[in-house]
C-alpha cells in the first residue's frame, strides 16, 4: 500500500465523513459566491450610473419648470450646444435605458455620435435614440410621475453662453446617496463575511473530527518512518485536490443563485438608491482562490499556526470571552460609524462563541453536582462532553440562530411597519393623476363644489416639483416638494417620527413644514429648525414641525402647505386623492373629464397600488431570506453530522446502559434527552445573542446604511418555532443514533488508553 | 437451591461470512448451580464472548433454551423475540452482573458515581457504594475518573460495581485480558474471594489456563470453530 492509499484509506472506510466534507466546501462556495456576486454586481452599478452622469452639466430653468422640446429649440437657436436625455424606467425589468438623442449630439465633438466622456460603456446598453424612451414613457402606468426631460450642456457651454431665463446646474441623477451605497454595499460584503464564516466554521468541525479519528493511523504511520513533515504535506494536497474539486461547481452554482435572486435584488437596489442594476461579467479566478485559502485555512490552522490549539482550552477563556463581549457590545452602542459596528458585532460573536461552549459545559457539570439521580448526573456529564466536543457545530448552530432571529425580526418588523405606513399613505380610496397640460386648479373647484364630497367624502391635492433646502446659510440641497391643499384627514392621522403639538394644523395655515427621515438624517434636522426653502426663485423661511417616516425612497423630501406654492411655480406632477364617500366613482371620473376635456384618465384604487408596493418590498428581503434559510439548513445539517458522529465514538457505552439492563426503548429515551438537551440550550443561548443582533440591526445599521430607522419588536412565536427546529435537529440526531445502537457497538478504540477527552 | 442457575440446551449459533454461515458452535448444553464458579476455555475467536452474550440476552442463539434464574428462554419456535428482550433487560438490570474487559465505566462519571450508577439500576442501596469501593481496595480514588486511574484499578472499580448490584449471576468476559501478569492476578483473587463471601455464581471467559484451573468446572471451546458450516 502506497502512502497516499493510507493516508487516504479512512476516507474509503468513512465515505459519508468525505462527502460531508466536500458538500460543506460545495455549499460554502455557493452561497459566499453567490453572495459576493451580487455585490460585485451593485458595485458596479452604483460607481457606473455614477459615472455617466459624473461631471456633466444640465441647463435648467430659472423657474425651476420641467424643460419641454420649445426650450431645446430655444436653446439651440442662441446657438448653445444641448442634448436631450430621457430616463425611462424599464417596465417590468430591471433598470433604466437612457434616451439620447445622436443628431444633437453631434454638436458634441467626437465622432461617431461619441459625446463627453464617450468611455462609457455599460454593459447592458442602456443606452437608446430617444424615439425608443419616448416610445417608452408614454407606456408607462400614468401613476408613476412622467420622466423628465433633462437637457445636458456639452462640454465648452460656459455660463456666460446661457440666455436668459435659463441657468447651467450640475447634473445629478437622483439625491445624493453617496455614503448610503457604500453602506449598503458595505452591509452585502457583511453578510458574506458572515456566512463565509459560518461556513468555514462547519467545515473546520467536519474536517477536525477526521484528523481526531485518524490520529492513530497517522503515529503508526510515523511509527513505520515517515516523517510527520510528509504525513502534513499530504493532508494539504488532499485538502487542495478536494477543495478545487468542489469549488468550481460551488461557483457555478454560485452564479446561478446570484441570477436567482438577481431580480428581487436589482429592484431592491433600484429602489434604496435609484441605481439600476447592470449586469456584471462573473468572476472566477479570484474567489476559487480565496474560497481554497478560506478551505485551507479553516482546516488547518492548527497544523499552518503551530500552537494556534493552546488557545482553546486555556482556563484564561472565560475571561478573554467576558472581555470580548464588553467590548464589543459597548463599540456596537458608541461606534460612528458602520464599519465599527460591523466590527462590534465580530467581537460579540467571537465572544459569544468563545463563552457558549464553556458555559453549557459549566451549566451541565453544575447540575450533574447538584442532581442526586446517578442517571441524570451521567446525563448532565455526557451533555458537558458533548457541549466541548460539539464546540464549533454547536457554535455555528447558535451564531446562524440568531442571525435568522435578528433577520426576522428585523424583516417582520419592517413588514409590519411598512404596512401601516403604507395604510396610512393609501388612506384615500382614488388617485387619480392630473392629465399632462391640464389645469389642478379647474378641478380642485370642480370638486370643492360637488356637495356630496363634501359632506360625505373627502379629497386632497398633491402638488409635486423640485425645490431645494438650506440650514443657516449651507449649500442648498435639492429636495422633492409635495405641496397639499386642502390639507385633509387623509394625511392627519400619519404616525410621525417626532412633531410639535399639532403639526397639521400650523402645516395648515402655512406656518410650519414637514420634512422626512432621510432629510431630517442627512441635514441633521429637527423639530423646532428652521429652514430656507427655496421654491421657484422665491424664499421661504419656515419651521420643521414634524419628521415623518418614509421607507424605500432616499430623496429628501419636505411638505408643504399648497398655499405658499409662488405663481410662477411649475409642478412636474400633480394628482388628487379622494374617497368619495356617497358620490360614486362613475360620476367622479365623468366630473373630471367633463373639467379636463379628456376621454379616458388614470385612475388608481389604494388596492392597486398597494399590491405593487407590497410586490417591490418583498423582492427587497428576498436576498436576506434566501441566504438566512440556506444558512440554517447548513448549520442544521452539520450538527446533524457531527453529533452522528460524536455519538458513533461513545456507542459503546451507550450500550453499556444496555448491557447494565436498560431496554433498548429506554436507552434511546437517554439518548434522545442527551441530543435534544444540547439542541435546546443551544437555542436558548442563541436567543440574547439574536434579540442583541436585531438591536443593532434595527438601531444601529439600519439608520447608518439606509438612513431610516425601524421600531424594535421582537417576535416570540417565532423564537418558540427556532427553540422548535432545534429540538428537531436533536431528535434527528437521537433518531439516526438509534438507527446506530442495533448495529451493535465495538470497544471504543482508546478504551485501554483513555486520554481525557471522554470526559 | 437444587436448581441450577444457569442451564443451557443444545445451543447453536452461526455468523454470516459473505454468503455462507459459520458456526461458532452447536448443541451446546451447559449447567452451573448456584455459588458454583464455570470457566469457558478457549483460544481467541473460539466463541467464548459469544456464549456469555448468549448467557445475558445481548444476543441471541439461532437454536436451543436457556433457563437463567427460574426465566426460560427457549429459541426453538420462532416469534416472541421483543417479549423475550425485555424479560432479558430485567434480568440484566438486577440480576446478570456483566463485565468486560476494559471500558466497563462511564467516562465523565466518577469511579463512585459509576458504582452508583450500577446500584440504582440495581435498586440496590447506594450508601453501600463506597464501602465496595474500600472492599477493593480503591475508596480513596472515588472521586477520580477512570482515566486518572490505572487499568487495574479501572476493573476493581468494575467489580465494584458488579458487587454493588448484588447479583445472583456474574458473567465476566476476560476481565484481567489487558492487565499485566501480576495485577491480574490480584484483581482475580479479589474476585474469586468476594465470589466467595457472596456466593454468587460465577462464569469466567478466559484463556489462560491457570486462571480456568480457580473455577469448579471448566467447559473447552476450543473446538467450537472447527464445527464447520452449519447444514
Ligand atoms: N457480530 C459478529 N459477526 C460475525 N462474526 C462474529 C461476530 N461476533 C463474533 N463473530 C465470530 O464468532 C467467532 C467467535 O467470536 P468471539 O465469541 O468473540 O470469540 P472469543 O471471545 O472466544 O475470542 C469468531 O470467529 C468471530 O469472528
Ligand atoms: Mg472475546
Amino acid at each position: 500500500m502506497t502512502l497516499f492509499a493510507a493516508v487516504f484509506s479512512h476516507y474509503r472506510r468513512h465515505p459519508l465523513q468525505l462527502a460531508a466534507l466536500a458538500l460543506m466546501i460545495l455549499v460554502a462556495t455557493t452561497l459566499w459566491s453567490g453572495v459576493r456576486q451580487l455585490t460585485e454586481q451593485a458595485r458596479t452599478s452604483l460607481s457606473q450610473s455614477e459615472q455617466v452622469i459624473a461631471g456633466r452639466e444640465q441647463v435648467v430653468r430659472v423657474d425651476g419648470a420641467a424643460l419641454t422640446v420649445s426650450d431645446f429649440v430655444t436653446l439651440r437657436r442662441a446657438g448653445l450646444c444641448v442634448m436631450p436625455w430621457l430616463e425611462v424606467p424599464r417596465q417590468g425589468d430591471v433598470g433604466l435605458v437612457i434616451g439620447v438623442d445622436p443628431l444633437a449630439a453631434a454638436c458634441f465633438g467626437g465622432a461617431g455620435g461619441a459625446f463627453g466622456n464617450s468611455q462609457i460603456r455599460l454593459e447592458g446598453e442602456p443606452f437608446v435614440d430617444i424615439s425608443e424612451a419616448a416610445r417608452m414613457a408614454r407606456e408607462l402606468p400614468a401613476a408613476e410621475p412622467p420622466p423628465s426631460l433633462a437637457l445636458i450642456a456639452a462640454g465648452e457651454v460656459t455660463a456666460d453662453a446661457v440666455p436668459a431665463g435659463y441657468r447651467l446646474a450640475d447634473f445629478s441623477r437622483g439625491p445624493d446617496t453617496g455614503e448610503l451605497g457604500e453602506s449598503f454595499l458595505l452591509n452585502l460584503d457583511a453578510l458574506g463575511i458572515l456566512v463565509l464564516l459560518i461556513t468555514a466554521l462547519l467545515l473546520r468541525s467536519v474536517y477536525r473530527l477526521g484528523i481526531v479519528q485518524r490520529r492513530d493511523s497517522f503515529a503508526l504511520l510515523h511509527r513505520f518512518g515517515v516523517p510527520p513533515a510528509q504525513i502534513d504535506r499530504w493532508l494539504v494536497v488532499e485538502l487542495l485536490v478536494l477543495s478545487a474539486l468542489c469549488i468550481l461547481p460551488g461557483l457555478w452554482l454560485g452564479s446561478w443563485l446570484a441570477g436567482l435572486l438577481g431580480q428581487g435584488f436589482g429592484r431592491s437596489l433600484e429602489g434604496l438608491f435609484d441605481a439600476p442594476l447592470y449586469a456584471a461579467p462573473g468572476q472566477w479566478l479570484a474567489p476559487a482562490f480565496t474560497m481554497m485559502a478560506v478551505v485551507l485555512v479553516a482546516c488547518l490552522a492548527d497544523f499552518l499556526v503551530p500552537g494556534a490549539h493552546r488557545l482553546a482550552g486555556s482556563r484564561g477563556k472565560g475571561k478573554l470571552a467576558g472581555g470580548f463581549l464588553v467590548t464589543g457590545l459597548v463599540l456596537a452602542l458608541l461606534s460612528p460609524s458602520l464599519v465599527w459596528v460591523f466590527v462590534a458585532v465580530a467581537i460579540v460573536f467571537a465572544g459569544a462563541g468563545l463563552l457558549t461552549p464553556a458555559l453549557i459545559n459549566r451549566l451541565a457539570d453544575r447540575a450533574a453536582d447538584a442532581s442526586a439521580d446517578p442517571l441524570s448526573r451521567w446525563r448532565y456529564r455526557e451533555l458537558a462532553v458533548m457541549a466541548r466536543q460539539l464546540a464549533l457545530p454547536v457554535v455555528a448552530l447558535q451564531f446562524t440562530l440568531a442571525m435568522v432571529l435578528a433577520i426576522q425580526a428585523l424583516v417582520t418588523t419592517f413588514e409590519d411597519t411598512f404596512d401601516r405606513w403604507l395604510g396610512q399613505r393609501l388612506e384615500a380610496e382614488l388617485y387619480v393623476a392630473v392629465p399632462e397640460g391640464r389645469s389642478g386648479e379647474a378641478a380642485a373647484r370642480w370638486l370643492t363644489s360637488q356637495p356630496e364630497l363634501q359632506t360625505s367624502g373627502v379629497w386632497h391635492r398633491v402638488i409635486r416639483g423640485r425645490g431645494s433646502v438650506s440650514v443657516s446659510g449651507s449649500a442648498p440641497t435639492p429636495v422633492d416638494l409635495f405641496a397639499l391643499s386642502p390639507v385633509s384627514s387623509l394625511v392627519t392621522s400619519w404616525d410621525l417620527l417626532d412633531a410639535e403639538d399639532d403639526p397639521w394644523a400650523t402645516l395648515t395655515r402655512g406656518e410650519g413644514v414637514l420634512v422626512n427621515e432621510q432629510l431630517a438624517r442627512r441635514l441633521e434636522l429637527g423639530v423646532g429648525d428652521r429652514i430656507a426653502l427655496e421654491v421657484a426663485g422665491q424664499q421661504l423661511n419656515l419651521p420643521i414641525s414634524g419628521v415623518y417616516a418614509d421607507y424605500g425612497r432616499p430623496a429628501g423630501e419636505i411638505l408643504i402647505s399648497g398655499a405658499l406654492l409662488p405663481e410662477q411655480f411649475r409642478p412636474d406632477f400633480e394628482s388628487f386623492s379622494i374617497t368619495p364617500g356617497t358620490l360614486t366613482r362613475a360620476e367622479l371620473i365623468r366630473g373630471l373629464e367633463a373639467v379636463w376635456q379628456v376621454s379616458g384618465m388614470t385612475v388608481r384604487d389604494n388596492e392597486e397600488i398597494r399590491a405593487l408596493a407590497t410586490g417591490v418590498f418583498d423582492q427587497t428581503f428576498l436576498l436576506t431570506r434566501a441566504m438566512t434559510v440556506l444558512t440554517l439548513t447548513l448549520a442544521a445539517l452539520a450538527l446533524l453530522v457531527m453529533g452522528w458522529v460524536f455519538f458513533t465514538g461513545r456507542n459503546w457505552y451507550f450500550r453499556l446502559l444496555a448491557t447494565w439492563g436498560l431496554s433498548r426503548r429506554e436507552v434511546a429515551a437517554q439518548l434522545t434527552r442527551l441530543s435534544v438537551g444540547l439542541t435546546g440550550s443551544v437555542a436558548l443561548l442563541a436567543l440574547p445573542l439574536g434579540i442583541w443582533l436585531t438591536w443593532v440591526l434595527v438601531h444601529r445599521i439600519n439608520p447608518l446604511a439606509f438612513g431610516w430607522s425601524l421600531p424594535m419588536a421582537v417576535y416570540p412565536g417565532f423564537w418558540v418555532e427556532l427553540i422548535g427546529l432545534s429540538l428537531l435537529i436533536g431528535l434527528g440526531i437521537a433518531l439516526l443514533m438509534g438507527r446506530q445502537l442495533r448495529a451493535g457497538a465495538a470497544l471504543p478504540v482508546s478504551a485501554s488508553s483513555l486520554t481525557g477527552g471522554e470526559r | 437451591m437444587n436448581q441450577p442457575v444457569l442451564e443451557a440446551r443444545d445451543l447453536s449459533k452461526t455468523f454470516a461470512s459473505g454468503a455462507e454461515r459459520i458456526a461458532v458452535f452447536s448443541g451446546l448444553s451447559v449447567s452451573l448451580a448456584a455459588g458454583q464458579s464455570l470457566a469457558l476455555m478457549g483460544r481467541s475467536g473460539s466463541g467464548k464472548s459469544t456464549l456469555l452474550n448468549l448467557f445475558c440476552g445481548l444476543e441471541r442463539p439461532d437454536n436451543g433454551v436457556i433457563t437463567l434464574l427460574g426465566e426460560r428462554f427457549d429459541y426453538r419456535e420462532a416469534g416472541a423475540a421483543g417479549q423475550q428482550e425485555k424479560r432479558w433487560a430485567r434480568l440484566r438490570r438486577r440480576q446478570i452482573g456483566v463485565m468486560f474487559q476494559e471500558a466497563n465505566l462511564m467516562p465523565a462519571l466518577s469511579l463512585l458515581d459509576n458504582v452508583r450508577l450500577r446500584a440504582r439500576l440495581a435498586e440496590q442501596p447506594l450508601e453501600q457504594c463506597q464501602t465496595w469501593l474500600e472492599r477493593l481496595g480503591i475508596g480513596e480514588l472515588a472521586e477520580r475518573y477512570p482515566d486518572q486511574v490505572s487499568g487495574g484499578q479501572r476493573q476493581r472499580a468494575a467489580l465494584a460495581m458488579v458487587f454493588a448490584m448484588n447479583p445472583d449471576l456474574i458473567l465476566a468476559d476476560e476481565p484481567t485480558g489487558s492487565l499485566d501478569r501480576r495485577t491480574a492476578e490480584e484483581v482475580t483473587a479479589e474476585l474469586f474471594r468476594l465470589q466467595a463471601e457472596t456466593g454468587v455464581a460465577l462464569v469466567l471467559a478466559t484463556h489462560d489456563p491457570e486462571l480456568a484451573e480457580q473455577c469448579q468446572v471448566t467447559l473447552d471451546l476450543a473446538h467450537g470453530n472447527q464445527a464447520g458450516p452449519a447444514p
